[in-house]
């Protein structure tokens, strides 16, 4: 991957092209723009603020996953850890059951459970991530459907559900902890140390190694940052559905693994960051809300999403030569 | 070392397969007593049962409802199930006629790949029933519901609470599925029968309800006033639907219907949010389908074709379907 001399690879764009650097956002101003022409109600600030938060879980999910996919690794397990994660918030969350923080809490720790026991199994246990993670992904599918018993966990707290619904100052909640979400992450992947070994570990992981970073400690970490992820984008979606869902998720660890690497991040890690796959989770976003008001079918939906995951690393690896 | 550590990993693996066991067991139901005799004396038939999808909130009240009525006839089941998987269905029933079950009942995964399941229980000779949906095989007896009645049921509400004049949405399940086909085909007997009913827009969600209410507010967005009443193909998505309009402060406005009951939706229902749904009625194919299996286990004639009927469910008649 990169030069080993440099234990630190790459703040993001730092060599690559002008094309490679702003190609995303340019397709996002081109998407806007037709999308503008075709549809007048698009950019209203209605409009634009039901499309972030329709963005949001996918959002939280991808940011989550970036830490992964930065260290090397790959989490399959994220949507099972979604559904696990909105059974267990919603089981502490029915009316005058908890206050609030419980089901929250709740929910938070079983995704970061979820993500200790993967990165442990990855680290300790020598595992390839994929194998690792592939079989959380139906380890916790099952344990959501024993805790539920196979049926929603309905009933729901209105405090709870205002977490998907309400807003504050004119803003959707989901949107503000998926923006929070983005924030930290981005500040403490550039700023602070272990942030940038995790850069280190997956631009080079023997040669972080030697330079004295535990690199364990830091893959164990993204994993946990990745499941605590999880786990709040389940309590997000449990309270927008206002229901725990055994069954809820499917597939959203591939949503959100095409956000982040149509943002411009490396699956072979070390390269990449939480900038580009808000812009991958935005464009992802933008495409499904604006073909669905354009009444596109789904079918053909399916087919110009694969086309533009294609071409969004194409393009972005043309552009890195 | 070397042996040392081998001899470790074998302990290991060791308590990890007595664990894995551990649990398996605590995961089996209660045996209901004897049993020993498969296929034994017709006075405690036993009967197979695959079934489609457990972890599906409709299939896991068949279930409840095939345990419940087993227990009342005195019949042995038993319950595996298929995950979806035709295949995994097609070995179930291998097995079931390789045990010699009295009879066999199958909760089909697929219209054409589980039709191999039924003609190996008849090559075999065991009397098998296909409950809830169909295959291209012919089983020995059929019971289940009509699903383009169901829509009908609920497109035919919506058109009757218009007047017989608006504008409608769409909201169709998985693609291609028996269940979105013969909805869609039901939904569409009553868009023609109403020339004054205008169809503004179509679209899946899949079954699931978080994509339903992303579609609902994108629709908002481009159809806006012009919505009168949604008819989502399910209820997990009709409850998707709802919140999104909720949430647009429309849904004084607009009329909203789902299929198949589920306890949220009837909760909805009573609580006057959401306008209909149509009452699937698990109890009753359960039932008639294992009165059927034991009927043909002891060489009884039965009905061939058993339709169990759908009920419409609004504010009105809410208090009958809800458990207690």
């Amino acid at each position: 991957m990169s030069n080993p001399t440099q234990p630190c690879p790459v703040l993001q764009g730092g060599q690559r092209s002008w094309a490679a650097r702003y190609g995303l956002v340019i397709a996002l101003l081109i998407l806007g723009g037709a999308l503008a022409i075709r549809l007048p109600t698009f950019f209203t600030g209605t409009n634009l603020l039901i499309v972030a938060r329709q963005i949001s879980i996918n959002g939280i999910l991808a940011v989550g996953v970036t830490f992964v996919l930065l260290t090397g690794g790959v989490d399959l397990s994220l949507g099972s850890v979604v559904a696990l994660a909105g059974v267990v918030a919603a089981g502490f969350a029915h009316p005058g059951d908890w206050p609030l923080v419980v089901p929250v809490a709740m929910g938070l720790l079983a995704g970061t459970l979820c993500g200790a026991a993967n990165g442990l199994l990855v680290t300790r246990g020598r595992v390839a991530p994929f194998i690792v993670t592939l079989g959380m992904m139906t380890a916790a599918r099952g344990l959501a459907l024993v805790l539920s018993g196979g049926r929603p966990v309905s009933n729901l707290s209105p405090e709870f559900t205002a977490i998907g619904s309400a807003s504050v100052v004119g803003i959707p909640v989901p949107v503000l902890v998926f923006s929070a979400v983005a924030a930290l992450s981005a500040v403490f992947l550039n700023h602070f140390r272990p942030g940038r070994y995790i850069y280190a570990v997956g631009g080079n992981a023997e040669a972080a190694r030697a330079s004295g970073i535990n690199v364990h400690g830091v893959k164990l970490l993204s994993y946990m940052v990745c499941g605590a992820m999880a786990g709040l984008a389940g309590i997000v979606l449990a309270a927008r559905t206002t229901t725990g869902q055994p069954n809820a998720g499917v597939g959203y660890e591939l949503d959100a693994i095409a956000a982040v690497v149509i943002g411009g991040t490396s699956l072979s890690g070390g390269v990449g960051g939480v900038k580009g796959t808000v812009l991958g989770a935005l464009l992802m976003g933008v495409i499904s809300s604006g073909l669905d008001q354009l009444n596109v079918s789904a079918y053909y939906q399916q087919i110009i999403k694969g086309l533009i995951i294609v071409a969004a690393v194409w393009l972005d690896s043309r552009g890195k030569k | 070392m070397q042996i040392m550590n081998a001899m470790t990993r074998q302990c290991w693996l060791g308590l990890m397969v007595t664990a894995v066991l551990a649990l398996g067991l605590a995961g089996c139901r209660p045996a209901e007593s004897t049993g020993e005799q498969v296929g034994g004396a017709a006075d405690r038939p036993v009967i197979g049962v695959t079934l489609l999808n457990l972890s599906s909130e409709f299939i896991v009240m068949l279930d409840d409802a095939l345990q419940a009525k087993a227990k009342e006839l005195g019949v042995e089941l038993i319950v595996n199930d298929a995950q979806r998987s035709p295949e995994r269905q097609i070995q179930q029933v291998e097995s079931f006629v390789a045990r010699k079950v009295d009879a066999i009942i199958l909760n089909p995964c697929e219209v054409e790949a589980s039709s191999p399941a039924v003609d190996r229980a008849k090559e075999a000779g065991i009397p098998i029933v296909n409950v809830n949906s169909e295959t291209r095989s012919t089983p020995d007896a059929f019971v289940g519901s009509r699903d383009e009645e169901s829509a009908r049921l609920a497109m035919g509400y919506l058109a009757d609470r218009l007047g017989g004049k608006g504008n409608l949405v769409m909201i169709q399940g998985y693609m291609g599925q028996a269940a979105q086909l013969k909805r869609d085909q039901g939904a569409r007997e009553v868009l023609a029968a109403h020339s004054g009913l205008t169809l503004l827009a179509e679209q899946t969600a899949e079954w699931d309800r978080a994509k339903a209410m992303s579609l609902m507010e994108n629709w908002i967005q481009s159809h806006g006033d012009r919505i009168q009443a949604v008819f989502a193909q399910n209820d997990e998505m009709a409850m998707g639907a709802l919140i999104a309009l909720e949430q647009a402060g429309m849904k004084d406005k607009v009329r909203v219907a789902g299929v198949d009951a589920i306890a949220d939706a009837l909760q909805a229902v009573k609580a006057g949010r959401l306008d209909a749904t149509v009452f699937q009625d698990a109890r009753g194919q359960a039932g008639a389908a294992l009165e059927t299996a034991v009927a043909l286990a002891r060489g009884e004639a039965v009905e061939r074709e058993n339709y169990i009927p759908f009920q419409l469910v609004t504010r009105d008649n809410v208090d009958r379907f809800l458990k207690p």
